[in-house]
């Protein structure tokens, strides 16, 4: 009898943790394949966003601890988009020898499951306000980016694993807007074209 | 008893079956020639909202091409990555022209080159449940547990591929497949699957039509002769 019960009370254990997903991002994003802009640039990727966990308690309980991930995605892409970087602790107060720097900032998470839709996919969306200041510390421009990832539920073993490609998805779709639409960004493209030459800013992000 | 049981499952081997149908269309009657060094990649398209073509059924497709001497296939995820961010499900090629523009930077075409591509592989489609009907009830007590009861669906696959050869920047063909079938679950004591291996019969007949397009230069001229 007791080992019945033993049964069932690790059975309702089991029951209750497979209503939570806990998921701490994971991958290594492979090296860009585009122009560098000629820029000095500085990367303020501040604590916040290094330890950034996205919670949701509605409906089934997910943990996205997405910091680290995107950490590496933003040094990966930086060390690519432009010709050289600083990593920076805090905004530079006057002049830092720098052209621009960029701080990324989590505004919103939005996760879709398959028990949400019913469709048999797992989506993320994720946006990011992408802080651009010049060298000197002075705000050149606010640009929100929302980035999307979605993975079929299919061949995937967990709803973990399906979060995790989701996510790495959406980080991965982060860093292509990154490296194709930032110079496009309307306050970023008429700095470039006051600020460097004309010859320089031909190059950039590509096709 | 065992009998009629006997003559139930019978009926629904023979039920769990799959309907495939191929089209295809060449631009060129002629095959397709790789020379030792050209290559050939598959790619799902991921852009459609509510789908996207399953990365297995590619690898699939890639395993059935591979299975020709003719063909050496490279690997979907590495040329992804090789050329990050350029076929990502936003910024991936959806037509021709965009690939030419794409090509046009060098940076991007040397490495198209040194991966060895002249063939790209586009697969659009998916499989999915179109209908499901009956239910099955479990126990478990101390005395042991089972199941009773009866269920079925039915898969449909619609996939279509389209091939583009990356040194003439042209379409060289088509190949659709569309496959439909029902499976069962049947539950008496212990559940007894009859699965229709739907997405496996379109992958069979995309891949070998696919297949039958390509030729190695060595092995079409001892052909030809």
């Amino acid at each position: 009898m007791h080992r019945f019960f033993g049964a069932a009370t690790a059975i309702v254990l089991l029951a209750l943790a497979g209503c939570s997903t806990s998921v701490t991002v994971d991958s290594d994003f492979p090296e860009p394949v585009n122009h560098s802009l000629p820029v000095r640039a500085g990367l303020l990727l501040e604590e916040d966003f290094l330890a950034y966990t996205f919670e949701r308690d509605k409906g089934r309980d997910i943990t996205l601890a997405l910091g680290n991930a995107q950490g590496e995605l933003f040094r990966n892409v930086a060390n690519h988009l432009f010709v050289s970087v600083r990593e920076l602790e805090a905004l530079p107060q006057g002049d830092s020898g720098l052209d621009l720097v960029l701080s990324p900032r989590v505004e919103d998470i939005q996760l879709a499951t398959p028990f949400d839709t019913k469709l048999e996919v797992f989506e993320v969306w994720i946006k990011y306000n992408i802080r651009v200041y010049r060298g000197d510390g002075e705000p050149l421009a606010d640009w929100i980016m929302t980035a999307y990832g979605k993975t079929p539920t299919r061949f995937l073993k967990s709803r973990g694993e399906a979060l995790n490609r989701a996510t790495v998805v959406a980080l991965r779709d982060a860093g292509a807007r990154l490296i194709i639409e930032f110079p496009r960004v309307p306050a970023v493209y008429n700095w470039l074209k006051d600020n460097i030459r004309e010859k320089d800013a031909s190059t950039g992000a590509g096709p | 008893m065992n009998f009629r049981l006997l003559i139930l499952a019978s009926t629904l081997v023979l039920g769990a079956c799959t309907t495939t149908t191929v089209n295809e269309h060449r631009t060129n009657p002629v095959g397709l020639t790789l020379d030792g060094s050209e290559k050939v990649v598959v790619l799902g398209r991921r852009h459609a909202g509510q789908y996207e073509t399953e990365p297995d059924f590619i690898d699939c497709i890639g395993g059935k091409l591979d299975d020709n001497t003719a063909v050496t296939i490279v690997d979907e995820g590495d040329f992804i990555d090789s050329l990050y961010p350029w076929f990502e499900p936003r910024t991936a090629p959806l037509r021709l022209g965009r690939l030419e523009r794409m090509l046009a930077d060098p940076l991007i075409a040397q490495q198209v080159q040194a991966l060895g591509i002249r063939y790209m592989i586009w697969v659009d489609g998916n499989t999915e449940t179109t209908e499901s009907d009956g239910s099955i009830s479990c126990a478990v007590g101390p005395g042991g547990g089972g199941c009773f009861g009866f269920a079925t669906w039915e898969k449909a696959s619609n996939y279509e591929a389209v091939i583009w050869d990356i040194e003439q920047l042209a379409d060289m063909g088509r190949v659709k497949v569309d496959a439909k079938g029902s499976s069962y679950l049947l539950a008496v004591g212990a559940p007894i699957p009859f699965i229709a291996r739907v997405q496996g019969e379109a992958c069979d007949g995309i891949g070998t039509q696919l297949r039958s397009f390509f030729n190695r230069k060595g092995i079409a001229s001892n052909e030809d002769s």
